[in-house]
């Protein structure tokens, strides 16, 4: 098949003027160039594992130190008990827990991206799911640690699991928080697999592109031998497919198996039928919000302005606020849900939530939550980089708030009032891990961009290839038949 | 280990529930009675309960905290609004009149422990088992096997565990217990350690004891053998305890007499005569259906005063 | 004091399984199931019953306040672990209270005195017993004995004696019997009306109770024998409920369980008596015509102007004292603590006279026939006769025991400032209390449940009684001493020839007991060894009625002058609240605040813990611009405590309540800076017939002090309320039935 490219000149790039300018004004292109060549694609994403901005090592550091904080918070409340953590036999739960949904949340985003999408050949999705799928499985890694740091006994975290033992002792399977270690544990290995898998043919490139160092030995063990033959990618296409179906429904299971942590339990406010899908959707709400920040960043730090260009993100951004009010409604069903239903212990619960001690934050988090992403329905504000990284990070504290306005307002407001307790504000132990949390998730995404490809080679190379033969047919005036599938 | 042992310590778990017909009790139910119109509020089945089950005293602080230890709390009601702490509302409270109205049919005292409830909340959400019920009717908590997780305390509707928040006997950091304190020690129980979640126990210790014998004996544990700490230092005699399942049993005639069966949540008592029912017997949150095996017996005020 | 005794071979199970009935049916009294109750001196001298692993009981008698219950201690490899109610014992029928079980934190309390102290400047300095006795003997060489002072809580049973004697071989020396907190003038007005200071009451009998401020379930005189009377008076006989009134104006526990609180203006009890007296006679009821003389003033337009009490209230109240009888009226601390308290105590006392209780719910009580043995109790009165002695010099040495003055005491007696002019000061104590950080000899005794004893109990529940007390376990320390062995070796000083044959207390203890055990019940032909191994093993006797005096009869309505009782509403424009000290049931007087079970037990009323506080009616807490958790300095004309806020409608608004026993500055890690201490500020007013301080007279002004602190109780923010659930429940009568309850 030959080619005809109208315009084979190499793409300028003038990456330091592109920033916060918007475009270049010849990039009406969608979600990628035809103009870029696959020689290009490959050495801009090998080339981002050698320079990144100098930005990209101060960014480590913060994130070496925040986990420091971390470190330093963990081992203190490690060793004198989890009483610094200020909570207190009504406020049992905290900052911790809410911190874990978040986090499991965050995850949900790079499913969507990477298999939900993948099976609805949305094409855009090409440039950005595979970090989204790197922030899934590091979300769960990050989710994983606050169980750890939230058990009293963490050193006895393997009763959980229902391993075979002389005592005829096992794991309690009726315990949402049994099905929460179960889920959670299927999730993080798949999804971990489904990353990596997808890697595989980008993998075999760095691998034929480097030619000494750790990383050869890396890419050439991870490679697993690819060669690209057809036989390769047909394997390789069907068990990325099947990975990919099994992952969806692991991950609307997962976060629907979180949210019965809550609505299994009679604790009025964590009892609610809707918790489920309303957990669902929030993830995917915040996880994309999140996605949304990391865009952003990777964009800047690893020039990868040509990739994760504006017309991905308006599609993105579009994406959020569809979620977003998604999830608006489930929100106010849920509120509709307990208003008018008979349950007066969730009722007050509510009313108190609205009114009580921890009102401003709940006020703050349905501002944050509902209001502000109406922001993305405007055109204008849709590839405005500032806007959507104050807005996007803006969200993410929604998002958390929202978490933990399930967990602490609840908690102290329960069945029995001689217990309530409204003011147990969790001590820096608890928003220093937290901290922490977030520096040691961006810490493994900036490891993981470093030295994996933090975009698709391949798939890049497909849409490029299928926006080539669309502009081709533009040119030549005649449809385009195949798209890049 | 096998599948087939899964299945069967599976199902043995969840037989032991009040409904669905079969009583496998083994012979034993404990269950407790408190009658309120005689309670007083003299703490003095709590203090007796420090004594007994080695509870630590956390101090000043930690009590502010939240994190007291009294398995046994006695709470304090009044039947009335709750007075306003904002001074606005308070002045207008006040000028509404209310601010004149004196407590003056008492307080109401409530002793509220475990109710060792027979579907228990907090059995079915613990990951890893460590609350259970037992074949004599006890929600039993096991310390070894608990890894912290809290959420018993989550789904318990009266907030009646209490988690161990540091390590209190510890002497470097938090030791509640300096020498020779720590001498008074029960070694019939355990001192529980940090991270773990703890609650009363019906003094199980006590239990155990006599039902060793009693089968040593081939028999059951008579009424008036054994006595719990709170029971046995309650001066006005307001909490009786036994095997309901026992026809002797003071605690299983109160429960008959005041028509409040264990395995309902809804009393045939209360159903048609609503508050007038002229029997005392009820149980807290009876609605939540947990089946606690505590019976409270109304306050009474006397009306022509 | 080595235990030498050779004791083993009396030392055998005792086959006594009467007492054990309550905690085993089974009958099985071997020693392996720990239900048995043995004789100790102590598990050294008795190894065979420290198997490891099991209980031995041992009977004793609790010494936290002095009701005199006799209790057990459960006994495993040496240590006493729990204590329990002796079932044998009248007075307590197998109960005990908070407090009670709190001894075992004071026996184990990690801040007890170890060795004898002597002063060395600031410092303290250890010393031998043998230095110590020898110094007291230098010390007490060329002082006259009226120069000797002895200062001591209440006393009673064998120790008590030896006191005497001690006091009587020293010549003319004075023994000051002081507590803090107790009923004088009540006694005085009991002796007066009905002829005896402390009559038995019968609550279970009577249908009514009317009570002006007496805290019968919470600290008052006996309460655990009353708060079993109160039990069977709430069943009823018949399922006719007994009604409890309670007068006062500041809710005690017990008002917090009356079915009716009665908030009256402070020092108008005795009016309100008075009135109610009026009333009955106007309703028709049979009232004596002394009384009614007495009570013609009090119209009940009268009584509700100044007593405040709603004239509904008063009517009901009256008709059904005239419709259910017995009742019984009882006049307690808030009553008795004014200027008029004797009037007011005396109005109220009548009150019982007229509604005929006397001789039914209120009758002769048991007495010992041995006087050397009696309880002997006083009040704050003896505490000024001592201050002023000290001050004039006429005091060369004291020894204190058994209460802490420095602390309890109020500022205008100066105590601690007399205290400085006596050249020699003993104190006997367990813990560096306030009192023994001015000392200049501090002698480290044996606690409750290391030391022997006995005691007579002032409130008698049945037959008369003596208790005895037991060592229950061996001294944690070595270098401490039993009183009884201190005062024997005092004794052995001044009188060697009469006391040396006695090698320690247990061994006088024994000798008295055995040589009197036929007045004590037992028949001549008992050997001694068994009459004291039963005695002990019981831990009480119970006198035969023939030697116990119980056939008196309570005296006859007295022919009281007119009473004067004061104008109600003296105002005072300067300090315009009430002061109401509170007995906290659990610290009492201060003596038991280094214990952390009693401060982490929350005050029943407020749910405070660790802390004292001060109740202000909501009102008032308007007008001064306070809410909770706010501090507020109390000022009186005697002195400034700071102490915070808790706004509670269980007070009359004209009056303001502080626990007592707090704000120690002194007594241990547990005590020391909890609270303040409102014995500082309490004014020198007297009650005008027995002298003893007046402890509700004082007035306090209460200003704003900007601070604030969160307040450490128990319940929550919703406080007493219930949101709207199904939690505590009550009823009234006429809607319940009672009488086939089980």
């Amino acid at each position: 098949m030959t080619l005809k490219i109208k315009d084979d000149k190499p793409f300028l790039r003038d990456t330091s003027k592109m920033l916060w300018d918007g475009e270049p004004a010849h990039a009406e292109v969608k979600d990628m160039s035809p103009h870029i060549s696959f020689a290009q694609i490959t050495s801009d994403v090998v080339n981002s594992l050698e320079n990144p901005r100098p930005i990209y090592w101060w960014a480590i550091a913060v994130c070496v130190f925040m986990i420091a904080v971390g470190v330093a918070c963990e081992v203190y409340q490690y060793r004198t008990g989890l009483g610094v953590s200020n909570k207190s036999n009504t406020n049992v739960w905290g900052v911790y827990i809410a911190s874990f949904v978040f986090w499991v949340g965050v995850s949900h985003a790079g499913t969507l991206l990477s298999a939900l999408l993948h099976l609805t050949h949305s094409d855009w999705r090409k440039s950005v799911f595979r970090y989204a799928e790197a922030m899934t499985t590091f979300a769960l890694m990050t989710a994983g640690l606050f169980v750890l740091v939230h058990l009293g006994r963490m050193w006895q975290v393997y009763y959980v699991m229902p391993y075979p033992n002389e005592r005829g002792v096992w794991s309690n399977f009726q315990s949402p928080l049994v099905w929460d270690m179960f889920v959670i544990g299927t999730y993080l290995t798949c999804s971990s697999i489904f990353l990596y898998t997808g890697m595989i043919p980008d993998l075999a490139v760095f691998r034929d592109n480097i030619h000494d160092g750790w990383r050869k030995k890396l890419y050439t063990f991870l490679a697993m031998g690819w060669q690209g033959t057809d036989r390769h990618w047909r394997n390789f296409r069907v068990a990325y497919l099947t990975l990919s179906v099994y992952l969806i429904i692991l991950a609307v299971s997962g976060h629907s198996v979180v949210s019965s942590d809550f609505a299994m339990s009679q604790q009025p406010g964590f009892h609610i039928t809707s918790f489920p899908p309303y957990f669902v959707v929030g993830a995917l709400y915040s996880g994309n919000a999140a996605l949304i920040t990391v865009f952003i960043v990777l964009r800047f730090m690893f020039r990868y302005e040509q990739y994760l260009n504006m017309d991905v993100l308006r599609k993105l951004v579009r994406l959020t606020f569809a979620l977003a009010m998604i999830w608006t409604y489930l929100h106010l069903i849920e509120m509709a849900t307990v208003w008018y239903g008979h349950d007066t212990a969730a009722r007050d619960q509510l009313y108190f939530k609205a009114t009580g001690a921890y009102a401003g934050w709940w006020w703050l988090f349905n501002f944050l939550a509902i209001v502000c992403p109406w922001v993305m329905a405007f055109r204008r504000w849709q590839t405005n980089l500032p806007v959507q990284m104050v807005l996007s990070l803006l969200l993410n504290v929604g998002m958390w708030l929202e978490r933990w306005m399930i967990v602490a307002p609840t908690l102290g407001h329960s069945h029995y009032p001689w217990t309530f307790d409204f003011d147990q504000w969790p001590s820096f132990v608890q928003w220093g891990i937290l901290f922490a949390s977030f520096g040691w998730f961006a810490l493994l995404i900036l490891i993981f961009c470093k030295v994996f490809p933090a975009v698709s080679m391949y798939e890049l190379k497909e849409l490029n290839y299928a926006r080539k033969v669309e502009a081709h047919h533009a040119l030549v005036g005649e449809p385009a038949t195949k798209g890049a599938h | 280990m096998s599948i087939a042992n899964l299945l069967q310590n599976w199902s043995r778990y969840r037989d032991t529930h009040p409904y669905g017909g079969a009583k496998p009790h083994m012979g034993y139910k404990w269950a407790m009675a408190i009658d309120m119109d005689i309670c007083t509020g003299c703490n003095a089945c709590s203090v007796a309960c420090y004594a007994e089950n080695n509870l630590a005293v956390v101090g000043k602080e930690k009590f502010l905290n939240g994190k007291s230890m009294h398995w046994l709390r006695i709470e304090r009601y009044w039947h009335d609004t709750p007075e306003p702490t904002d001074p606005l509302q308070l002045t207008a409270y006040t000028a509404s009149g209310a601010g004149k109205h004196f407590p003056d049919q008492g307080a109401h005292f409530l002793p509220i422990m475990c109710q060792h409830c027979e579907a228990a909340p907090c059995e079915t959400v613990c990951p890893v088992g460590a609350t259970n019920h037992t074949q004599d009717g006890i929600n039993s908590q096991i310390y070894n096997r608990c890894v912290g997780s809290r959420y018993c305390l989550v789904n318990c509707p009266y907030k009646v565990r209490y988690f161990n928040w540091y390590n209190y006997q510890d002497p470097a950091t938090e030791n509640v217990w300096p020498e020779p304190l720590n001498q008074q020690l029960n070694p019939d129980v355990t001192v529980r350690s940090k991270g773990v979640m703890e609650k009363c126990t019906f003094c199980v210790q006590r239990l155990r004891a006599v039902m060793v014998d009693a089968r040593t004996e081939e028999r059951l544990v008579r009424e008036g053998e054994v006595q719990t700490a709170c029971q046995q230092a309650c001066m006005a005699g307001a909490i009786s305890f036994g095997n309901m399942l026992n026809p002797d049993s003071r605690v299983g005639k109160q429960w008959i007499e005041q028509g409040v069966n264990i395995a309902l949540d809804v009393q045939s008592k209360n159903e048609h005569v609503g508050d007038n029912t002229p029997k005392r017997g009820y149980r807290i949150l009876e609605n939540l259906r947990p089946y606690p095996s505590v019976m409270y017996l109304e306050q009474v005020r006397e009306s022509s005063v | 004091m080595e235990n030498n005794f050779n004791r083993r071979d009396f030392l055998k199970v005792l086959g006594w399984g009467g007492a054990a009935v309550t905690l085993s049916a089974c009958g099985n009294t071997s020693v392996e199931n720990g239900t048995e109750f043995v004789t100790s001196h102590s598990t050294e001298a008795m190894p065979e019953y420290a198997i490891p692993g099991v209980y031995v009981h041992f009977n004793s008698t609790c010494a936290q306040c002095d009701g005199g219950c006799s209790i057990f201690g459960r006994v495993r490899e040496g240590r006493v672990l729990k204590l329990e109610g002796n079932p044998e014992s009248p007075i307590n029928k197998g109960k005990i209270c908070g407090l009670g079980q709190a001894a075992l934190q004071a026996h184990y309390n990690p801040d007890r005195i170890t060795h004898p102290m002597l002063r060395k400047g600031d410092q303290g300095e250890t010393i031998t017993w043998d230095q110590a006795f020898a110094l007291i003997k230098d010390k007490l060489t060329g002082v006259e004995g009226g120069e000797v002072a002895f200062l001591t809580g209440a006393t009673s049973g064998h120790t008590g004696a030896l006191l005497k004697n001690y006091v009587d071989a020293l010549g003319s020396a004075k023994h000051y019997a002081y507590e803090a907190v107790t009923p004088t003038v009540v006694r005085a007005a009991n002796k007066k009306s009905y002829g005896v200071e402390m009559p038995r009451l019968h609550i279970d009998k009577a249908r009514v109770v009317v009570s002006f401020g007496a805290d019968f379930l919470g600290a008052w005189v006996s309460p655990v024998n009353f708060t079993q009377q109160y039990a069977k008076f709430r069943k009823g006989s018949d399922g006719m409920r007994g009604v409890l009134v309670q007068v006062e104006s500041k809710m005690t526990l017990t008002g917090a369980n009356a079915d009716r609180w009665l908030c009256i203006r402070p020092g108008t009890e005795g009016i309100y008596a008075l009135g109610l007296i009026n009333a009955l006679g106007a309703k028709g009821f049979k009232v004596p015509a002394t009384a009614a003389t007495i009570a013609r003033d009090y119209t009940a337009e009268r009584v509700v102007q100044e007593t405040g009490v709603s004239a509904e209230h008063t009517e009901k109240l009256v008709a059904i004292l005239m419709q259910r009888t017995p009742s019984l009226v009882l006049v307690g601390t808030a009553a008795e603590g004014y200027a008029h308290g004797s009037e007011n105590a005396a109005a109220i006392t009548l009150l019982n006279h007229v509604l005929g209780n006397v001789g039914k719910t209120m009758v002769y009580p048991a007495s010992v026939p041995f006087p050397q043995i009696e309880p002997k109790a006083g009040g704050r009165n003896t505490l000024h006769a001592l201050s002023d002695d000290m001050k004039q010099g006429k005091v060369k040495v004291l020894f204190t025991y058994g209460s802490n003055p420095v602390f309890t005491s109020n500022p205008s007696v100066e105590f601690k400032e007399n205290l400085q002019k006596v050249p020699f000061k003993v104190v006997l104590t367990h813990y560096r209390d306030e009192t023994a950080m001015e000392a200049d000899l501090v002698l480290p005794l044996d606690s409750v449940l290391e030391d022997w004893g006995s005691s007579v109990p002032e409130y008698m529940a049945e037959t008369a009684q003596i208790n005895i007390q037991q060592a229950l376990s061996e001294r944690l320390y070595p270098e401490t001493r039993g009183f009884g062995d201190v005062l024997l070796a005092l004794l052995k000083q001044r009188r060697p020839a009469e006391y040396d044959k006695y090698e320690d207390f247990y061994a006088y203890l024994r000798n008295a007991m055995v040589t009197n055990k036929v007045a004590l019940g037992a028949s001549s032909g008992t050997s001694d060894d068994i009459f004291w191994r039963d005695t002990v093993s019981r831990g009480i006797i119970k006198l035969p009625a023939t030697t116990a005096k119980v056939s008196g009869k309570l005296a006859a309505i007295p022919s009281l002058a007119k009473l004067t009782l004061p104008n109600a509403f003296a105002v005072d424009e300067a300090y315009p609240f009430h002061l109401i000290p509170y007995t906290s049931a659990h610290v009492r007087d201060g003596r038991h605040a280094n214990i952390p079970w009693l401060q982490e037990s929350p005050d029943p009323i407020t749910t405070i813990v660790w802390d004292s506080w001060i109740e202000i009616h909501p009102t008032t807490a308007i007008k001064l611009g306070v809410v909770e958790g706010d501090i507020v300095e109390v000022a009186s004309r005697s002195g400034a405590i700071k102490v915070m806020v808790y706004v509670f409608k269980g007070i009359h608004p004209d009056a303001v309540s502080i626990p007592m026993g707090y704000g120690h500055e002194a007594m241990g890690r547990y005590a020391k800076n909890v609270g303040s201490n409102v014995f500082k500020i309490l004014d020198s007013i007297f009650d005008r017939e027995t002298g003893e301080l007046a402890l509700h007279e004082t007035r306090v002004k209460v200003t704003k002090t900007g601070q604030k602190v969160r307040i450490v109780k128990d319940e929550g923010p919703y406080g007493g309320g219930q949101a709207g659930k199904r939690i505590a429940l009550r009823k009234t009568t006429d809607k319940v039935n009672l009488s086939k309850e089980v």
